[in-house]
Order: structure tokens, then C-alpha cells, then sequence
């Protein structure tokens, strides 16, 4: 993996972040005995810090984030897949990883597309996605992505392609794991990961049953999935909607009846993957079966 | 093309996003050096709140044990974080809903606890080096006298009672935090593996199970070190302490093993797949046979047999050693192995285990072995051995006259109501 | 209360006291102002620039190229399918400061500076979505690339803009030297079985006469190379330079071809229906002209010669992955029929005459 000049979904340098972020690098090297006793009186900071929170909430009710042209408020993000129609062409696994800068290998997704095929007499499916060896040798690179014709067309009783990416839970494992608040959910319904806070622990990665977080190695911090946030609040779609050509990746606002997400929603029996975790996905598939994982 | 991480290889189907393992062998030994320091600091606890006086002469060296490692408890942490310049954001603004974060504010707790209990218990020595001692050595120990030199009987007493308080409030704080550790991993319901309410307990039980065998390993190195002779009832009940938390501690993992192939959820095929496959010689031979079986089968045989003398301290310390061991495994099987099943129920990682590096095997090594080099240190500054046992001499297991285990044990009820 | 323990306490409190300063002091500012986290990071995430522009950005400049496709089968909104620019082409930018490009091809955010994917290898491209493979719906068009045309670029045939478009390319003035190129043809004795002008009448070669110069040099250099094997030919194109090939089929390409007249009309109709059919018109052209110089032209093509050709790619004589396939499902009457259509067809182009 080569080294990425900028690591893009984050300015690297905003003032408080900064000043934050250079004091904790000073003290970061204190030794452990300091840290220790530096803990006790902060122990009893910490039931002080919700209360903090909620005043300085208050008194700025009206304060959204400064976006241009874009109000937080007035959005409910969701997003819709129909597996039926996904051909497996993997184009989105790639404008993905051009869009947000992510390293072009087979370990590191924000989205990704698996494919199931049962084959004849066979009850359990075989399941391979874009990052399997076999895939990635008919790429030739890891650099491309395309599904291998790896398996004999006649013997094939059932297959068909599941993309995936972050669910955007509502309530998201993730977000309750992460140490620091480096992570958390938006107004509108997206999780994101503040990459200038973001210690680099991995309990996130973790926590999510998905497997829609990875640990950046290029820039030592969690990324995945934001449905491309720096777009969505320019009006644009996520990249990988943009250049689905069939359709099967839905996007839009929830708070708009007749977006297509509404319309989807409304349209079909969608189902959400592993709802018995609690997190409450916010993509909605159809075209889902039972080995689906 | 920067070499920046290991990718695993996978059988089934893996989320592409797994093959790199987040967690490596410096989060395995996380939780076993916490596991140390609340195991240790149980049997410091023993003796000064439960009054067991066989345990006085490894009291204050496992409670200074137990700091030793407590210090470089967040070191694994730390060289695993993805910018360790950044660790203090978890304690600056720490997630009140994230395990991790309210660990940050136990383990400082704990720290606190144990170097102000340290104190207490070698301030009568910190005092008196205070007073002979010159140079930096001297201005060391003069610091942290804090100006007192009171060593009076009513500061005496204040410092018992202190102690006593510190060591309560101690006990709750080690299993509390340890049984914290394994909540941490207990907590995650994205792994079947880790997922289980009994983690905390088992982390609990295993923490005392190896900072016990940390004990009477250390206590037998240092009597050879230091030329002098064993106590053996001291040892003994030590062997009991430790015979008792493997049991119950091998109980509750069998329990948790037990309901999870009954339960038999989703994703059962795949963990018998990885039980009795990749992990037939780590778990089933390394961690439950060699690691935990046989110690209790050779203590118990001691036990019935009643060996004493330098048979007992070669069994203990095998024992402790193979306890260690155990621990040792069991976080490996715990941290890697819970990473080992993919999150997908249909597929298997295979750890790939490195040297170099900063998450290698080397480094990883060299944090397990530092609280020891500091504890090295740490005796000669603290001395925790008190009078040196004359009365006893070791025993020797021909003579007709040892003390029987039963004996032993009158020996400390008396000693005890004596007080 | 002893001074020590005093003092101890005291201690404890400053560092408490300190502690709470530092971390009152170290936490950064926007923390806290809509949650738990820095509130400023959510418009830094939102201030990121967009590479993936959509397709109306391209509009501006590739007009024609738009038209195409927007009028073409890979843009279908009604169906759900639009293959959007960026698709194939990579992202159109990220780079840029004035949201456009400056320049056609020299602008910091044009897709040509960003070692963007400029799509050669139409063969790799486009089975990314078109190769039959398990998991595609059945909706989606699929080919089985070895079947539809071997290793032959989509786009020789296809346009990629608009793909139930076939190419139509004019033929360009032969190349080379005519009357060199019959001194070379005496010299080499093609004469012998294509006859002296190329019109082989009887004898056993295909007519060369009126054929597209680029399909003669293709065969000539597949003979020269093994790709195609005759031993009549072997020996014979063993002896030209490579540099005489141009002017040689120069020769044949400017002389006058022949239809046949030899009049089996039912055979001819059953032919051209069958043409149509087998799709030979795709290629070939619906009379036999083709529709890409480098494709041969079959009209007035020998009877003999067009059914031992196709008899040679249906046994594998010859190897063509796209005529096998055709050729695999017809008999020896059809191969008859087309015969006897093609070689009767009028070999010269529309107002060539």
C-alpha cells in the first residue's frame, strides 16, 4: 500500500483540533504514574460531562454544524438496496474507494458485494465477495474488482449478489463502544467517525456485527462508510449510488414522501440484516435469503 | 509498497473487512497483566483484611508485585492505539456508554489505590531511609515521607487502619476491574465466541487462578534468589488458594462452553469446526489439559499425600508455572481465537502471527516481562520480605516431625485468635 | 489527624483539582456542542470535494459523444439503467478549484490527469458487467465472452456509447502502391488460384478482387504468422516482405469484383433469410458489403470458397470464437444457402457504380 499524499475526509487542521490534539500529544508521554493520579479527580469529572453537554446544548438549541447551504435538521437519511437487481459489477466498490481515498486493496472496504450460489444438491450456499482470492486474481490487481466466472453456469441452481456497506444503525454498536466520542450518530442518521479524535483503539471494529468497519492503516484510524456525507449534504448521491447502473442501490430522505427511498420503503417488504442485534439498520434489502449473512 | 499490516487467510466466507485482525497478541496480554494485578493484589488482600497470617510473608511483596504490574497495564494499550498521542481523549472526554472508556478511569483509580496502600504499608521504611540516607537516594525517600517522620503509635495506628480500608475497598476494585476486562469482551454481541454473560466471571476466577501462581512463582524465584528459606505453610496456603480458583474457575468455563454448543445458535457449525480444528492444541490440550487439569491433578495428589518440604515447592512451582501457562492460553484462545470465527457465522480467520514490529510476538514479550525487571527494582527500594523467617527453617519432607497441612492450618487459626 | 495523612489527603485533592483543570482546559472546543463529540468534525466531513461529478458535466464538451449515448440503450431511465460516464470513465475530478474544467483535457480536475481509467481494454470493461457469470439476474444481457467474439475488443464492433449501435465504417482509399503491388502478385504467382485481377472464377482461391485492404492484410499476416495455415499459402507468403503486403493488397483491393450469376433463386431467398437470421449481417452487412473494413466483404464471394470458409470454422479449421458460434447450429444446406446467396449479391458499394 502506498502512502495517500492527504487523507481527505478529514482536514487535517482545524484550530481546535489542533490545540486539542498537540497538548494531548505533549502529554501523551507522561509517564503512567502521573496518568494514574491525574485519574481519580478526573473519575469524578466524568458524571459532571453529560450535564456540560446538555447546557451547552441548550443555550445554543439553534446551532447546527456549519454546513453551507445545509440544514441537519431537516433530513432523515436512509438507504435501500435491492439485491434482485444487482449485477455484481463491483462498480461501486470502486467509485467508493476513489470518492473517499481508501486504500485500493482487498482489506479494506466501506462497501462491498457478496455473492451467494447454491449449487445443484448443495442446501448451504458458497459465498465469496470482490475480496476473495479468486476474484482478485480474475481482477488481476487489487486495484480492480470483478466477480471471478469461477463457477460451472450448469451446475448453478440459485445465485445472486448482496452489496453491502454500514447499516447507519439507530442504535449503533459502535458509537456505544467507542471510548472517546470519536464516533457518533448525526442529526440526519449518519454514523461518522471524526478522524482527527479517533484514537485508533479498534473496539468499534469490534462491536460491529457487520463488519462494515476497518482500521485505516494509512492514516491509523477507524474509517467506513459515511454515505458519503460530504455529498449528501451538497444534494449529490453517495458515490456508490451514483454509479450503480441498475438501480440497485437506493438513497434519498425519509423526510421527503416521495423520495425513492420513501417510495421504496413503501413499495416493498424490505428487510433489514441481523435485526436480532438491536443496532436497527438503517439499509433496507430486498431480494434477501435466508443464508444471507 | 509500505508494509503496513498482516492480512489472515480465511476459510468460508469471511466480510472482507475481517482478513486484517483488529486485535493482536498485545491485546492478549492486556488482559492477562490486569489479570495479574488483581490475582496478586487478592493475596495481599487475604492477609491484610481476612488476617490470614500465612500469607504474611508474601503480603507486601504481591501487593508491590501487583503495582509493578499495574503500571504497564496501559502499555500494551497504548503501543496497539493507532495514535497513542491521542489516548488521552478517552479520559478527557470519556463515552460513558464504552467500556474502554470507563476503564481508563478504573484502572487510574486502581493505580492510585494501589501506590497509596504501597505507601502506607513501607512508609515505617520510607521514613527510616529518610532519615540515614543522603543524596538523591535520601532527597527520593524525604519526598515521600511528605514532610512526616510521625511514626508514633497513634500514626501507626492510623496507617493500619488505612491499610485495612485501602485493602477493602481493594478487593472489590481487583475483581471489579477485572471482571471489567471481561466484560469488555463479554459486552461485544457481535461475537458469538466473547458474547456470553459468564465472561466477566471467568476473567474474574482466571485473574486470581494466575496472579496466585504469579505469587508463589515469584516467591519461590526470590527465596532462591535471596538464599533464604521458603515458608512453607505460607506456600501451602497459597497452593490451596489457587488449587480452589482453578476449579471454580475451569467449572464456569466448562459451564459457558457447555451452554454455548447446547444453545447451539446460529454459527454453532463454525465454532465446533474452529474447536475441533484450529484450536484442538491450543485449547483443548495446551490451556484445559496441560494448563489447568493437570496442576489441579498434581495439587490435589500433594494435597492427599501430604507433600511437604522441597517436594511441595517443586510441585507449587510447577503448578503456578502451568497455571500461568493456562492464563496465558486462555487469553490467547479468548482474544485471538474470538477473532479466529468471523462475524458472518460461515467462515474461519487464521491469526497470522508476526515477530517484529510493534504488535509482533517480541514486543509483546518484552511488555509481559518489564513489570518484572521493574519489580527487581522495586524490592530494593521497598523491601517487602519484613523479618526474615529464623524460627522456621525449611522443612524437610523426611523428618518425621513436619508439620502435617492439618497442623499447618491449627497453626494459623491460633495465630490468627491470637491477634 | 496525623500530619502525613493531612497531607496525603491534600495531595489527592490538588491532583483532583488538577486533573479537572486539564481536562477542562485539553477539551477541545466544539465537544459537546450537539453530543458527545467534536461538533466541528461534521462540517469538516461535509466540506470534502466531490470526484464522482455525474454525467452532466461531461455534457459541455462531449456533446456528440453524449448525444450518443443519452439516445442509446445504456442510458434507459424508464428500465432503471443508466450507465452514467463515470462508470467507465473514473470519477471526473476532485482536484479542481473552479468545480469545472478549465481546459478540454489539461484541467487539474479532468479525468485524463487523474490516470483516470481511459478504457482500453473494452474486452476487460465491459464484461464487468456483461459476462455471464453465476449470481447475474437473468434481465441483465450476458455474453459468454469466448462465444461472442474470443479476444476481439467490444468496441470494434460496438459502439460503447450507445452498444445495439454497430460500427459503420466507411472503406479509406487503399494504401500503397497499385502498380507495385501487381509486379509483387505476378512475382508471387497469386494468380495462379485467385486469378490475375483477383477474380478467382473457378479457380481454387477465394475472390480477392474488390476486397477491403485492411481484412487482405489482416489474412495476409494470420498466413505469415500461422495463425490461419494452408500450405498452399505457407509457401507462398514466405516469400513476400512484409513491406509488399500493403502494396499487394492495394492491388486486389482496387480491382473490380464479380458476382455470380448462376441463378438458384430458392436458395438465394432461404440464404438471405438465414443471413439475417445468424446475424451475418451484423458484421458482414445485410448484403454481404461489411459494415468494418476489417471484416471481409462476402458478396460475391466464390460459392465454394464461403462454404468450405464456414465449414472450416464450424469443424475448427479456422478459429474464430464469434463464427464458430455461428456456424455451430447450421448444416451443410444452410452453409449451401448462404452460399449461394452471398456469392450472387451485388459486390459493389451503393453509387460506386
Amino acid at each position: 500500500m502506498t502512502k495517500k499524499e492527504s487523507p481527505g475526509t478529514c482536514h487535517e487542521t482545524h484550530d481546535e483540533a489542533d490545540r486539542g490534539g498537540c497538548e494531548i500529544a505533549r502529554r501523551g508521554f507522561l509517564d503512567q504514574l502521573k496518568c494514574a493520579v491525574a485519574g481519580l479527580a478526573v473519575t469524578a469529572a466524568a458524571y459532571v460531562l453529560p450535564l456540560e453537554g446538555q447546557t451547552a446544548l441548550g443555550t445554543e438549541a439553534a446551532s447546527i454544524p456549519a454546513i453551507p447551504g445545509y440544514d441537519w435538521s431537516k433530513h432523515r437519511w436512509a438507504y435501500g438496496v435491492d439485491a434482485t437487481k444487482c449485477i455484481g459489477c463491483l462498480r461501486c466498490v470502486k467509485a467508493c474507494k476513489t470518492e473517499n481515498n481508501v486504500a485500493l486493496d482487498a482489506h479494506h472496504f466501506r462497501t462491498w458485494v457478496e455473492r451467494y450460489v447454491y449449487l445443484d444438491g448443495h442446501e448451504k450456499p458458497l459465498i465469496d465477495s470482490q475480496a476473495d482470492p479468486v476474484n482478485i486474481a480474475a481482477a488481476g490487481t487489487e486495484e480492480d474488482y470483478r466477480f471471478a466466472n469461477r463457477y460451472n453456469n450448469d451446475d448453478v441452481y440459485k445465485a445472486f449478489f448482496v452489496p453491502k456497506l454500514c447499516n447507519h444503525c439507530t442504535h449503533p454498536a459502535c458509537v456505544q463502544v467507542c471510548p472517546t466520542g470519536a464516533t457518533f450518530k448525526t442529526m440526519d442518521g449518519v454514523v461518522l467517525i471524526d478522524h482527527n479524535y479517533c484514537i485508533g483503539c479498534q473496539y468499534c471494529v469490534q462491536a460491529c456485527p457487520y463488519g462494515a468497519r476497518f482500521f485505516d492503516h494509512v492514516r491509523r484510524v477507524t474509517n467506513k462508510c459515511t454515505w458519503c456525507y460530504h455529498r449528501i449534504t451538497k444534494g449529490l448521491m453517495p458515490a456508490c449510488v451514483e454509479v450503480c447502473p441498475v438501480e440497485a442501490r437506493i438513497f434519498g430522505d425519509l423526510d421527503d414522501k416521495e423520495s425513492k427511498i420513501s417510495q421504496f420503503i413503501k413499495n416493498n417488504r424490505v428487510q433489514v440484516l441481523k435485526p436480532e442485534t438491536g443496532n436497527g439498520p438503517n439499509v433496507f434489502y430486498i431480494g434477501l435469503d435466508s443464508e444471507v449473512v | 509498497m509500505e508494509h503496513l499490516f498482516e492480512a489472515a487467510s480465511f476459510t468460508g466466507y469471511v466480510y472482507p473487512n475481517e482478513t486484517v485482525f483488529p486485535w493482536g497478541v498485545l491485546i492478549v496480554i492486556y488482559p492477562y497483566l490486569t489479570g495479574l494485578v488483581a490475582g496478586a493484589f487478592t493475596i495481599s488482600s487475604l492477609y491484610q483484611v481476612f488476617g490470614v497470617q500465612s500469607l504474611k510473608p508474601v503480603a507486601h511483596f504481591a501487593l508491590l508485585s501487583s503495582l509493578c504490574v499495574m503500571l504497564f497495564v496501559p502499555t500494551p494499550l497504548l503501543l496497539h492505539l493507532g495514535h497513542p498521542e491521542r489516548a488521552f481523549n478517552a479520559m478527557l472526554t470519556p463515552h460513558v456508554t464504552s467500556a474502554m472508556a470507563m476503564f481508563s478511569y478504573a484502572a487510574s483509580f486502581y493505580i492510585l489505590l494501589l501506590m497509596t496502600e504501597t505507601w502506607f504499608v513501607f512508609r515505617e521504611h520510607i521514613v527510616h531511609q529518610a532519615q540515614h540516607l543522603k543524596g538523591i537516594p535520601g532527597l527520593f525517600y524525604r519526598a515521600l515521607t511528605l514532610g512526616s517522620y510521625d511514626l508514633s503509635e497513634k500514626a501507626m495506628h492510623y496507617d493500619r487502619k488505612w491499610i485495612y480500608a485501602l485493602s477493602a475497598i481493594g478487593i472489590p476494585a481487583a475483581c471489579g476491574l477485572h471482571g471489567y476486562v471481561g466484560f469488555l469482551f463479554g459486552s461485544l454481541k457481535s461475537r458469538e465466541w466473547w458474547s456470553s454473560d459468564l465472561m466477566p466471571p471467568i476473567f474474574l476466577l482466571s485473574a486470581i487462578v494466575s496472579g496466585t501462581a504469579l505469587t508463589i512463582v515469584l516467591y519461590v524465584v526470590a527465596c532462591k534468589l535471596r538464599r533464604t528459606t521458603v515458608v512453607l505453610d505460607c506456600l501451602k496456603m497459597m497452593t490451596h488458594v489457587l488449587w480452589g480458583f482453578l476449579i471454580v474457575a475451569l467449572v464456569l468455563e466448562g459451564l459457558e462452553f457447555g451452554s454455548l454448543v447446547y444453545k447451539a445458535r446460529e454459527g454453532i457449525d463454525v465454532i465446533l469446526q474452529f474447536v475441533t480444528g484450529p484450536l484442538l492444541v491450543p485449547f483443548w490440550i495446551m490451556q484445559f489439559s496441560i494448563g489447568a487439569v493437570l496442576p489441579i491433578f498434581i495439587l490435589t495428589v500433594m494435597f492427599w499425600r501430604k507433600t511437604t518440604g522441597r517436594n511441595l515447592i517443586i510441585g507449587a512451582t510447577v503448578c503456578g508455572i502451568l497455571a500461568l501457562f493456562e492464563v496465558l492460553m486462555m487469553r490467547t484462545n479468548v482474544v485471538i481465537g474470538g477473532q479466529d470465527i468471523s462475524k458472518t457465522g460461515k467462515g474461519l480467520l487464521s491469526f497470522p502471527w508476526v515477530f517484529m514490529g510493534r504488535e509482533g510476538i517480541f514486543a509483546a514479550a518484552a511488555v509481559l516481562i518489564a513489570p518484572f525487571i521493574l519489580l527487581l527494582g522495586m524490592v530494593r527500594v521497598f523491601p517487602p520480605w519484613g523479618e526474615e523467617p529464623t524460627g522456621r527453617e525449611e522443612l524437610d519432607f523426611t523428618d518425621p516431625c513436619a508439620p502435617t497441612l492439618a497442623q499447618l492450618m491449627v497453626d494459623r487459626d491460633l495465630s490468627r485468635s491470637e491477634e | 489527624m496525623p500530619k502525613h495523612i493531612s497531607r496525603l489527603i491534600m495531595l489527592l485533592v490538588i491532583l483532583g483539582v488538577v486533573a479537572y483543570a486539564a481536562k477542562q482546559y485539553f477539551t477541545v472546543n466544539s465537544f459537546y456542542e450537539f453530543g458527545h463529540y467534536r461538533g466541528n468534525s461534521v462540517a469538516d466531513m461535509a466540506s470534502n470535494k466531490p470526484k464522482f461529478k455525474g454525467s452532466a458535466s461531461c455534457k459541455d464538451c462531449h456533446k456528440d459523444v453524449y448525444k450518443q449515448w443519452s439516445e442509446g440503450i445504456h442510458y434507459n431511465p424508464a428500465a432503471g439503467k443508466v450507465v452514467k460516464c463515470e462508470v467507465c470513465h473514473g470519477p471526473g475530478g476532485d482536484r479542481g478549484t473552479k468545480g469545472m474544467f478549465d481546459h478540454v483535457s489539461t484541467g487539474p480536475d479532468h479525468p485524463q490527469n487523474m490516470k483516470m481509467i481511459v478504457p482500453t481494454d473494452t474486452v476487460k470493461l465491459c464484461v464487468v458487467c456483461h459476462e455471464q457469470i453465476a449470481g447475474r439476474p437473468a434481465q441483465q444481457k450476458q455474453i459468454v465472452i469466448a462465444d461472442h467474439a474470443g479476444t476481439q475488443q467490444c468496441t470494434v464492433c460496438h459502439n460503447p456509447h450507445s452498444p445495439l449501435t454497430i460500427n459503420e465504417a466507411k472503406p479509406t482509399p487503399p494504401i500503397g502502391n497499385v502498380t507495385a503491388g501487381k509486379a509483387d502478385v505476378d512475382a508471387a504467382g497469386c494468380a495462379a488460384c485467385h486469378g490475375p485481377t483477383g477474380i478467382s472464377d473457378g479457380l481454387p482461391g477465394p475472390n480477392l478482387a474488390g476486397q477491403n485492404q485492411p481484412y487482405i492484410m489482416a489474412a495476409f499476416r494470420a498466413y505469415k504468422s500461422g495463425a490461419r495455415s494452408n500450405d498452399f499459402m505457407k509457401d507462398i507468403v514466405a516469400n513476400v516482405k512484409d513491406s509488399d503486403i500493403t502494396d499487394i493488397s492495394a492491388y486486389f483491393a482496387t480491382q473490380s469484383c464479380k458476382s455470380a450469376h448462376n441463378g438458384d433463386a430458392d436458395a438465394e431467398a432461404a440464404g438471405q433469410k438465414l443471413a439475417l437470421a445468424s446475424k451475418c449481417a451484423t458484421c458482414h452487412g445485410t448484403n454481404g458489403i461489411s459494415r468494418q473494413p476489417v471484416w471481409p466483404n462476402l458478396a460475391g464471394q466464390s460459392k465454394d470458397y464461403l462454404v468450405s470458409a464456414l465449414q472450416a470454422y464450424k469443424n475448427g479449421g479456422r478459429k474464430n470464437g464469434f463464427m464458430t458460434k455461428i456456424t455451430k447450429d447450421l448444416s451443410d444446406a444452410d452453409f449451401a444457402n448462404l452460399g449461394a446467396y452471398f456469392s450472387n449479391a451485388k459486390c459493389q458499394r451503393d453509387g460506386a457504380e
